[in-house]
């Protein structure tokens, strides 16, 4: 498979040489990472299968993991939310990214059930990334839900018995966690520093961004890969400065932790954020250096779908990109305009509704160059059904904003829908991606954002 | 056609309901550059359809100085002629980034329609609602209905509806540059208008040294004679319209340019209200845009004092008719109040005066304003059709066109070639420009 792709990244070259039958190696040494034939100490690497999670609880930033498999090259990926979990997908997956969101209700969507799941999925030889809410899910505790993720011996520096003055952003400084509460000293891009320890190596400070996301300790059978090392230029205090110094620096940013056969990391701030490519590029590390070695594991969505007819491809299609090209007009313009709503524990402003449906829209123009979809018949009708309700969801709540109703209700049903659709879209465009990279045809990638 | 350019053209066949893109070849651009000639390129192509065709100027919507137009050509109904009128304020830049650049409506749709084109994609849609409307209700009922405030219109209202020769194509709420009336060819058509949006990008071929020369432009354009001055007041005394500015000044609130434009062409008056407060309005519709120098001038030479007069171009845009041609003839027929020519609106039609041979809207002045141009001084009227004819080639905004002798041909051709990376040169303009003028 051809992929055209940034001459700066050597992960979608290393990809599609993966996926073309070569087995190039990955050395622990290495000041700066090759991929070579193999030798002595060298592990030698495979195409992963990935699962990126969207379930219930989680907020827009999982989207961040999609670009960024996207840009260097991973396009075995799945889109599960909590159903797909619990009734066992993750067998079919070698990785399972968890990005942001409402870490309570994450915990509570996927239940007892969706927690052995995943459980097993990391003790058979899964690489669980956790990010953010994802960090914190796996993360030991004796909080109602969250209890049935102890996977990881992990301590959470930003919790108290009593919240500290917050000196911005009072919506987003914290969450109640039990009796005690996890506040956010600070957000944005933080300044980071690895620790040495594999498989994160190469330039030791970098950034990343915080986005409420844990300040981490770690016990023995845990290791630091990265510390929180300086705030940046665009670090914005949500506490006194003295106490955000306190509460994250030299703590743990990054960290992995060994369960069963599988491997788990954790990171406090977004490492998946696009617009942190050093970052990005320790999340391809971690995935490649954990894989378990068995082969991949069938991808059950490769199976059995036949694509649509010339016809029908067409017609979905344009329907997308009518629908979409619809819904980013609506959503601009409420950006525009004095929003915000609260669903569940989280804040959204509208600029997060334009979010999903920029990740769809930039994935159109790929589509297009190819006739005909790997999608199932009933799958397209759901589609273009979704895109049109999005619309009118979109338009409603405009109309509802001018005329000053209460639109939390209408927001939320949105929010839930916009899930969905980007869910089965972008399912939909990896499958493409993929079948049509097997077919040995060049695909050109979506430029992502920067 | 990689830069500066969607490489699309839209064929919209309105007796089939159907709509085809087609590319946009290199070829078609480096012989007739773009704006009003491949419009009238794309007439001939399809003139069996008796086709209306939007089309943008090669530099519509780029950094270049004023370069806010896009144009529609047409068969008028008034004259008989193929011509051309722009379109301004936002809505020539965005028919740019809704993703064609050109469109071609040919036939007549079976029941009232719109076009809504968005990102590059072009629904005919249902416009029986609207139909009977007029401009103002229907530009807010398409920004109500798609969600959007900033969605920008072309609208015909019950003038262009009701065949009249001087109806309008209006730009969102306002008067237009449509002097052709290009608002009946809709009409006859059962196309209400257009709606535009579109979060397109346009590439250009050497984006740096393009944005070099457009800044140079503007540093040129900074020094020339319309600095100190805006509006449409002084626009009419710069005419020869004595005590216009004075006469105009009770209900000025501000001026206001179209993209990209330097000068500020259009004035909103207040007419409800008191222009000199500075707080919100009270009236949800306190005033009007004047986009129409010479219907304004049209109304005061009847006889009707400022407000009144302002008035009456917004009863016309609303109505969808040319407000110079009404104030002609309501001059003519005696009509001294705005009850009577309210009354009289659907008896406007027929002949009025256009100066200049009936190529290029007469709504720009047809002689040089604030600015000196050596060519004018020889032969104004040949001079006035060049200017106007490279205006609608690259899509500069006329009135600035005709205002600042800054703006060279020589620039024009220059950014044009850095900008696509073909070979656009001064003989091909001229050749364009002759193809145009006949």
């Amino acid at each position: 498979m051809k992929i055209h792709a940034p001459v700066e990244n050597h992960y979608t070259a290393n990809n599609a040489g993966l996926v073309s039958g070569e087995r190039p190696c990955m050395a622990d040494s290495f000041q700066k990472r090759s991929f070579e034939k193999a030798f002595a100490g060298s592990r030698p690497l495979k195409y992963p299968h990935i699962g990126v999670y969207a379930g219930t609880g989680t907020s827009h930033s999982w989207l961040w993991f999609i670009d960024i498999f996207d840009r260097m090259g991973f396009h075995a990926v799945s889109i599960l939310d909590e159903f797909d979990v619990m009734a066992g997908r993750l067998d079919t997956l070698d990785v399972l990214a968890v990005s942001g969101g409402d870490t309570m209700a994450i915990a509570e969507a996927l239940g007892p059930i969706g927690a052995q799941q995943v459980a097993a999925f990391i003790s058979s030889g899964g690489v669980y990334l956790g990010s953010c809410a994802g960090a914190y899910l796996v993360m030991n505790s004796s909080k109602p839900h969250l209890c049935d993720f102890n996977f990881a011996a992990v301590k959470i520096t930003n919790l108290s018995k009593h919240l500290p003055s917050c000196r911005g952003m009072g919506h987003k400084f914290s969450m109640a966690y039990g009796c005690d509460y996890i506040f956010h000293p600070v957000r944005e891009a933080v300044g980071l520093r690895l620790s040495g320890n594999s498989p994160f190596k190469g330039e030791p400070s970098f950034r990343a961004p915080l986005y409420g996301g844990p300040g981490m300790r770690v016990t023995q059978g845990a290791q630091v890969l990265a510390r929180y090392d300086c705030f940046t230029d665009k670090t914005l205090f949500l506490v006194e400065k003295q106490l955000a110094h306190e509460t994250l620096i030299n703590t743990a940013a990054a960290v992995r932790v060994r369960k069963g056969d599988g491997c788990i990391y954790l990171f406090g701030p977004h490492f998946e954020h696009p617009h942190f490519l050093q970052a990005n590029r320790l999340v391809a590390e971690a995935i490649y250096w954990d894989l378990r070695p068995k082969p991949a594991a069938k991808r059950p969505w490769s199976e059995g779908i036949k694509p649509l007819s010339t016809r029908d491809s067409s017609m979905l299609l344009l329907t997308l990109k009518r629908e979409l090209s619809n819904s980013r007009i609506v959503a601009t313009g409420l950006e525009m305009l004095p929003v915000k709503w609260q669903i569940g524990a989280k804040i959204y402003e509208p600029e997060k509704l334009r979010v999903f449906l920029e990740s769809m829209w930039r994935r159109l123009k790929p589509l297009e160059k190819n006739d005909r979809l790997f999608v199932a018949a009933e799958t397209s009708q759901t589609l273009m059904a979704d895109a049109a309700e999005t619309t009118a969801l979109l338009r409603r709540l405009k109309s509802d904003i001018d005329l000053g109703k209460d639109t939390r209700l209408l927001a939320g049903r949105l929010i839930h829908l916009l899930h969905r659709y980007s869910m089965s879209f972008l399912e939909l465009y990896f499958r493409c991606v993929w079948q049509i990279g097997q077919s040995g045809e060049q695909i050109e990638l979506p430029k992502c954002p920067r | 056609m990689e830069y500066l350019s969607t490489d699309k053209v839209l064929v919209v066949d309105l007796d089939k309901s159907e709509v085809i893109e087609d590319e946009l070849s290199d070829d078609l651009v480096n012989e007739k550059i773009g704006g009003a000639a491949i419009n009238k390129y794309l007439y001939e192509q399809h003139v069996d359809g008796d086709p209306v065709v939007i089309g943008t100027g090669l530099l519509t919507g780029t950094l270049f100085p004023a370069s806010s137009a896009s144009v529609i050509t047409a068969k008028s109904p008034a004259t008989g002629l193929v011509c051309h009128c722009p379109v301004t304020l936002k809505v020539g830049l965005e028919i740019q980034y809704a993703g064609f650049d050109y469109i071609v409506i040919k036939g007549k749709s079976q029941a009232p329609s719109f076009l809504w084109i968005h990102d590059g994609v072009a629904d005919i849609s249902d416009a029986s609602d609207v139909w009977g409307k007029d401009v103002w209700e229907t530009t807010a009922a398409w920004r109500q209905a798609m969600g959007d405030d900033l969605i920008q219109t072309l609208v015909i209202g019950p003038a262009g509806e009701k065949g009249s020769d001087l109806a309008q194509i209006c730009c969102n709420f306002w008067a237009s540059g449509d002097r052709w009336g290009f608002g009946k060819c809709l009409g006859s058509k059962n196309l209400k208008g257009l709606a535009f949006r579109g979060m397109g990008l346009l590439e250009i071929a050497d984006a740096e040294e393009f944005v070099e020369l457009s800044l140079d432009v503007l540093e040129e354009v900074k020094e020339s004679a319309f600095v100190g001055r805006q509006g449409i007041g002084d626009m009419a005394e710069a005419l020869g319209e004595s005590g216009f500015k004075e006469w105009l000044a009770p209900v000025v609130h501000r001026h206001s340019a179209c993209y990209n434009t330097p000068y500020p062409t259009n004035t909103f008056a207040f007419l409800s209200e008191d222009p000199q407060k500075m707080e919100e309005p009270q009236n949800e519709e306190p005033g009007f845009l004047i986009t129409d120098l010479f219907g304004l001038i049209g109304f005061k030479k009847a006889g009707f004092d400022v407000k009144d007069a302002c008035e009456l171009l917004k009863v016309c845009a609303r109505y969808g008719i040319d407000a110079a041609g009404v104030a002609e003839q309501s001059l003519a027929a005696g009509k001294t109040s705005i009850a009577a020519v309210r009354e009289g609106l659907t008896e406007f039609t027929g002949d009025v005066t256009r100066p200049g041979k009936g190529i290029f809207s007469p709504w720009c002045p047809n002689q040089p304003i604030f600015g000196e141009f050596d060519a004018a001084d020889t032969d104004v009227e040949a001079w006035w059709e060049r200017r106007m004819a490279v205006a609608y080639i690259f899509g500069i905004h006329p009135i600035f066109a005709v205002m600042s002798p800054e703006i060279v041909e020589d620039d024009l051709v220059e950014i044009a070639a850095i900008g696509t990376e073909l070979e656009i040169s001064q003989e091909i303009l001229d050749d364009v420009v002759a193809y145009l003028t006949g």
